[in-house]
């Protein structure tokens, strides 16, 4: 297959590229471009951020979990890149060097890219900007005070190349297209028509979304995933409507779209979401593949199913619509024909009263031990309504209808909510493993039935939503 | 007074406090600052060599076997597999001996596998091939047939009498007879009667303690570039923290000449101990003999997690015996630490470093070195000292907690001073613990009001430092500027605060000096970078070398004016005459000296080499707010202040750089981060996505105070930074938490589920 792209200014076409081929490899084994560095190869430790630009903006990306055909027609920013035309630095750069934000420096190149997107965007919520990017050596501070006085600085010109990137001859899709004839390894179908027929014939192929997940399976399994189908291409599977009556989602829309669609309607989610992963990965992963994979850690399905969501599959012409938690089986398994994608996910409008906890080890970028999503409805003090969900409590995504039971009809009070504790045990068996025991994960999800209740009652917020 | 001059001063030192220093102190860029944020400083995975191989090694997924067989033959057989090696293409000359004294051989039986594989991610086998999809593919060619042993990974099951025995015949003389032959060192230390001493207190705790392993958690991976001939002449290119090291155990094991060795450090993504030893160069270079081409080897993070070193972990029992007005009268601890599979767990430094921080006049210490199979522990900075400060410090505080006294005061009270007499034996000599208490007691951060669910910690912490073999030279060039070749590698910032010292001495601005990171054919033999000492020995030994250098650049003068040696002196980077008896001249700046030196002597240089000995202890106080979710058991730091001896810092922001340093490693270790081994003997979290350590959200702006009480075995009274800083934080996080908490936490890390459990049990026993 045939991809073009910029890299740092300068237009780049690759023919017959191995599908599965990351962009960190090549451009250091290919282009000896070593400034972008390997730390862990799963998108953990961010120090091979690069900047990668398209029609929806510059975006700070792993480029260890980006496969090189995810790149057709973007522009890709590596930190060899980011300094001026005559070599001067970027105002990133030269604040980390006044600040002295580097001290091994090996995380320095996926700090600059990470700060150099915030500085283009104006972000100064620099604690998320920076969640995707490890530091072993500094503990931080030095870097946010560099981060702080950067932004002070405007940003430098030839900053702007990559936003007016907007080359005709390579508009999304075509190239990469054309040289996927038979045998196939990789496609890249242009919106959800195309992806619904060429998946309908492959059924055996491996959809990629934000690679964020299948990447690992690449880099961490060595799994030969081919043939692929790259999702990038397909816009109109990212688009997100709101109306007065429901929200619907693309599957192809990233967490740090849905992140922003969902801010003013359910704020809560929208801190999970924050939480969820890095900036990086934010910005590659889907909420599609959060859903598909069928995680049973996955942070998304339980604020989804808490909200009433529905999915909505295709396979062909055929469509097809099911409640979210129908979708979820088993373990690793799910209701998905073979041929079948998700094309969206929808929920309808309702006042906000989601309240969503995440659970984890570390604050921000972990993994949920339990991650919990209660939607609960009280009319003249009595439970009218009550969707519960959970994730890292049962092999799947799940609703806690016991404990739904034990509230609905009954008034909202502490005698009820302890009273309805004893049925988290009839809802989950938690397993035991080395994010929590069975015996915590049950017990904090009883806290958060409990700590839902306080913060109803105005109770002040502790550890679990502070912002740090 | 020049400055080669200094006359020894008390105890044969050459402090020169009243000198009123022009650079040292200042906070110039750092000289390695641009190729850092531009992404051209080089590290071990940037290097690249023309025909340059590919390798990949097998490893063990067994926690304890038996090598039945290899068969390496289908994977030779592979297209584009240039040579495969295992344990026979090593050297059969290191010999096996107990304990430490045969640590060549422990690292070979580390580096490949012999009889058995000892852990999880032992290496067995490796691969160099043409591309690294090659090299992973054969390594699935490489058959390996395994008789599965009994295995243990936790230390005290290590101890038990059933217990799988790891290898016989590797405990040392030191072991008492009736012990487990998992348990190969054995140290025992201490004065006094602890046993009196705890009749004399009015209360005596008595503890249990836990920590788990935890790795040093360098970004990059170890990697190097490797180059070896079969007349046994090479080049190797490697991220490590002492290149010397590497060329000397590297030629051991392989059978080679140690000079016909050629290492190169290259610029290092973090250490902090890890990479104070040797895994993947010796392979690399096998392979590399073996394929006649060089050979490039990185490893994988799971690889670093899996099969270099954490740091050990410990099982501690302390007891402490304390009078009401808060006089310790006794203590005493047993430390049982495991190190993996081989020798070198650091118990006796656990144990030595447990009651440094006190003046006691009865104290006894206990450690035991314990195998277990789990990979072979290496350095992490401090190397179990912050374990023991951990144990210690919460019994110390629970003791200030019981008896209603202020935690700062009982330690002032306590307090090791010059004079006394240190638990691990030696007299003090002038140091600094005092001072950086009292500087903590009136830090605006102990007297804080605290929040609801908020706890305040303290701890002190101690560190023995280093000095160790160096070898500098400094070399002037024609238009006055120069370059200064040290061995030690560059892990905190330490070529700035060599050009600092250098530029003191010569007198030349910062900007004109250029220290190197030498290669092993540049200079004398150089200690690795550990145990704090760069900035002190390659300190002191930058000074004497620009001395040296200084004492030429008179002599050259002097032959000039035509007068003695003596009669000039060195001032601001000019020779002039030492006074009105000497002569009229102007003054001689540097430059105009060495623009003329081919013509007049030949090129000016100057060289140091010794071991110094005078690297001094250093002490630190930390102060910590922590608050506590009752519900969940989850935790946050909402405030750090490190108050820290470093004698005198020479670039003061790098030494704010370790101080904050030590402290978020010591945030992560005391919170979240742990080796978790499975029933299975295998590492369940081999990767940062399930190791998790700090990120920006994780830590407060760690704040700092340096405190100054100089090194007498220091010209300007350096006393190393680098490691101290994590010794106090573990007990310090622990205390504030469980001041937070209501309940004393004992097992770090204090993970959520822990310290919920904690809280369960408090609620039942209410």
């Amino acid at each position: 297959m045939t991809i073009t792209f910029l890299l740092n200014g300068e237009s780049v076409s690759l023919d017959r590229v191995p599908p599965t081929r990351t962009l960190l490899d090549w451009l250091r084994e290919e282009r000896r471009l070593t400034g972008t560095k390997e730390g862990c190869n799963e998108g953990d430790c961010g120090a091979c951020t690069v900047i990668v630009t398209d029609a929806a903006g510059a975006r700070a990306l792993n480029a260890c979990i980006l496969f090189l055909p995810q790149l057709h027609g973007r522009a890709v920013r590596t930190v060899e890149g980011v300094s001026g035309p005559n070599g001067e630095l970027h105002p990133v750069q030269q604040a980390l060097i006044d600040h002295h934000g580097s001290q091994c420096g090996f995380c320095t190149p996926g700090i600059v890219m990470s700060l150099v997107a915030a500085h283009l965007s104006g972000r100064t919520d620099f604690d998320d900007v920076l969640a995707g990017n490890l530091c072993r050596c500094t503990g931080y501070a030095p870097i946010i005070r560099a981060a702080r006085a950067a932004a002070r600085e405007p940003v430098p010109d030839w900053m702007r190349a990559d936003q007016s990137f907007l080359l005709p001859q390579i508009s999304r899709g075509e190239g990469a297209a054309r040289g996927a004839e038979p045998p196939m390894h990789a496609r890249c179908p242009r919106n959800a028509d195309e992806l619904a027929d060429i998946f309908a014939a492959h059924p055996g192929a491996t959809l990629v979304a934000g690679a964020t997940d299948v990447g690992l399976w690449v880099t961490k399994a060595l799994r030969d995933i081919e043939p692929v189908i790259f999702l990038g291409g397909c816009d109109d599977l990212k688009s997100i409507e709101i109306t007065d009556r429901t929200v619907r989602i693309g599957a192809m829309a990233d967490m740090n779209a849905v992140r922003a669609a969902v801010a003013d309607l359910h704020p809560s989610y929208a801190e999970m979401i924050r939480r969820f992963a890095s900036e990086q990965v934010r910005g590659a992963a889907t909420i599609g593949g959060n859903i598909a994979n069928g995680s049973p850690i996955g942070d998304n399905p339980p604020a989804l199913i808490a909200l009433g969501a529905t999915l909505h599959l295709r396979r062909g012409d055929e469509r097809r619509s099911l409640p979210l938690e129908d979708f979820f089986i088993d373990y690793g398994k799910q209701d998905r024909r073979a041929g079948e994608f998700v094309e969206a996910v929808s929920f309808p409008r309702q006042p906000d009263r989601l309240r969503c906890y995440k659970l984890s080890k570390r604050f921000d970028q972990d993994i949920s031990a339990v991650c919990g999503a209660f939607n609960i409805r009280v009319e003249d003090g009595r439970v009218a309504q009550a969707r519960i969900a959970f994730g890292g409590m049962a092999a799947i995504p799940k609703r806690a209808r016991a404990v739904e039971a034990a509230l609905i009809e009954r008034p909202w009070n502490q005698d009820t909510i302890h009273a309805a504790l004893p049925a988290f045990a009839e809802d989950f068996a938690p397993i035991s493993d080395m994010r929590a025991s069975a015996g915590y994960r049950l017990g904090a999800a009883q806290a958060m039935l409990e700590r839902c209740f306080a913060e109803d009652l105005g109770e002040p917020a502790s550890v679990l939503e502070v912002q740090p | 007074m020049a400055l080669d001059e200094y006359k020894p001063q008390k105890g044969g030192s050459e402090l020169e406090t009243d000198h009123q220093f022009k650079y040292v102190g200042t906070r110039p860029d750092r000289p390695d600052g641009f190729d850092k944020v531009t992404g051209r400083a080089r590290f071990g995975a940037d290097m690249y060599a023309p025909g340059m191989l590919h390798a990949a090694i097998l490893r063990s997924p067994h926690a304890h076997a038996r090598i039945v067989r290899i068969d390496t033959s289908k994977a030779e057989a592979m297209e584009g597999v240039k040579a495969v090696v295992t344990r026979a293409d090593f050297s059969k000359n290191v010999p096996f001996a107990p304990g430490m004294a045969g640590e060549f051989w422990n690292i070979l039986e580390n580096v490949m596998a012999g009889e058995k594989v000892l852990y999880d991610g032992h290496a067995v086998a490796a691969v160099a091939a043409t591309t690294p999809l090659i090299a992973r593919d054969a390594l699935k060619a490489i058959e390996v047939e395994y008789e599965i042993l009994p295995h243990v990974t936790d230390v005290d099951e290590a101890m038990k009498p059933d217990a799988p025995v790891i290898r016989e015949g590797a405990a040392d003389k030191s072991v008492p007879e009736g012990m487990h032959p998992n348990v190969v060192r054995y140290h025992e230390s201490g004065h006094g009667d602890v046993e009196a001493g705890f009749a004399e207190a009015d209360l005596v705790i008595e503890d249990h303690f836990t920590t788990e392993a935890t790795h040093q958690g360098y970004i990059e991976p170890h990697a190097c570039l490797a180059t070896l001939g079969s007349d046994g002449k090479g080049e190797l290119w490697c991220c490590t923290q002492g290149h010397w090291y590497v060329q000397k155990v590297c030629a051991a094991l392989l059978d080679l000449e140690t000079a016909n060795l050629r290492v190169t450090a290259s610029e290092i993504g973090g250490g902090f101990g890890g990479k104070t030893t040797v895994f993947i160069e010796p392979v690399a270079l096998a392979l590399s003999r073996k394929a006649n081409r060089p050979v490039k080897l990185v490893m994988s993070r799971s690889e670093v997690f899996r099969a270099t070193g954490p740091t050990a972990s410990a099982s501690m029992d302390i007891k402490i015996g304390m009078k009401k007005d808060g006089t310790i009268t006794a203590a005493k601890g047993e430390f049982r630490l495991q190190g993996g599979a081989f020798p070198g767990a650091p118990m006796e430094f656990t144990a030595m470093c447990a009651f440094a921080c006190y003046n006691l006049k009865n104290v006894h210490q206990v450690g035991y070195d314990v195998m277990t199979n789990r990979p072979k522990q290496a350095a992490y900075r401090a190397p179990g000292s912050p374990m023991a400060a951990f144990a210690v410090e919460s019994v110390i505080d629970e003791l200030c907690n019981r008896l209603g006294l202020d935690p700062i005061e009982v330690r002032l009270k306590n307090a090791a001073r010059e004079g006394t007499k240190a638990s691990y034996g030696p007299t003090f000599p002038r140091i600094g613990l005092v001072e950086t208490l009292e500087a903590a007691k009136a830090h605006p951060h102990y007297s804080a009001p605290l929040k609801p669910g908020q706890g305040r910690g303290i701890s002190c912490g101690f560190w023995f430092n280093h000095g160790g073999e160096t070898s500098v030279s400094l070399a002037l060039s024609e238009d006055g500027s120069a370059q200064v070749m040290v061995g030690t590698p560059d892990i905190g910032g330490s070529r700035a605060s060599m050009a600092l010292m250098a530029a003191e001495v010569l007198g030349i601005p910062f900007e004109k000096i250029r220290v190197t990171i030498a290669d092993t054919g540049s200079l004398g033999y150089n200690e690795i970078s550990h145990g704090s000492r760069v900035t002190y020995a390659s300190g002191l030994a930058t000074i004497k070398a620009a001395q040296d250098a200084v004492r030429k650049l008179r002599q050259r003068a002097a032959d000039k004016w035509g007068i003695d040696v003596e009669a000039v002196d060195w001032v601001d980077g000019c020779a002039v005459p030492s006074g009105p008896n000497a002569g009229d001249f102007d003054p001689l700046p540097l430059a105009e000296i060495t623009k003329n030196m081919g013509a007049t002597g030949g090129p000016i240089s100057g060289h140091y080499e010794a071991t110094p000995e005078g690297a001094g202890v250093s002490f630190a106080t930390h102060i910590v707010d922590a608050e506590v979710d009752r519900e969940t058991g989850s935790t946050r730091v909402v405030r750090y202040t490190v108050v820290q001896d470093a004698g005198k810092a020479i670039h003061p922001t790098y030494v704010e750089g370790q101080f904050q340093g030590g402290a978020a490693q010591g945030i992560g270790w005391a919170l979240n981060e742990e080796y978790i081994y499975g029933p299975d003997g295998r590492l369940q979290n081999p990767g940062f996505l399930d190791y998790r350590i700090p990120v920006a959200s994780d830590l407060p702006m760690i704040d700092t105070v340096i405190v100054e009480v100089p090194n007498p075995g220091h010209p300007y009274g350096v006393r190393g930074v680098g490691e101290t800083s994590i010794c106090p934080p573990l007990a310090a996080i622990a205390n504030a938490v469980s001041n937070a908490a209501g309940v004393r936490l004992r097992d770090l890390p204090m993970r959520p589920s822990r310290i919920l459990e904690e809280l369960e049990k408090q609620q039942g026993d209410a």
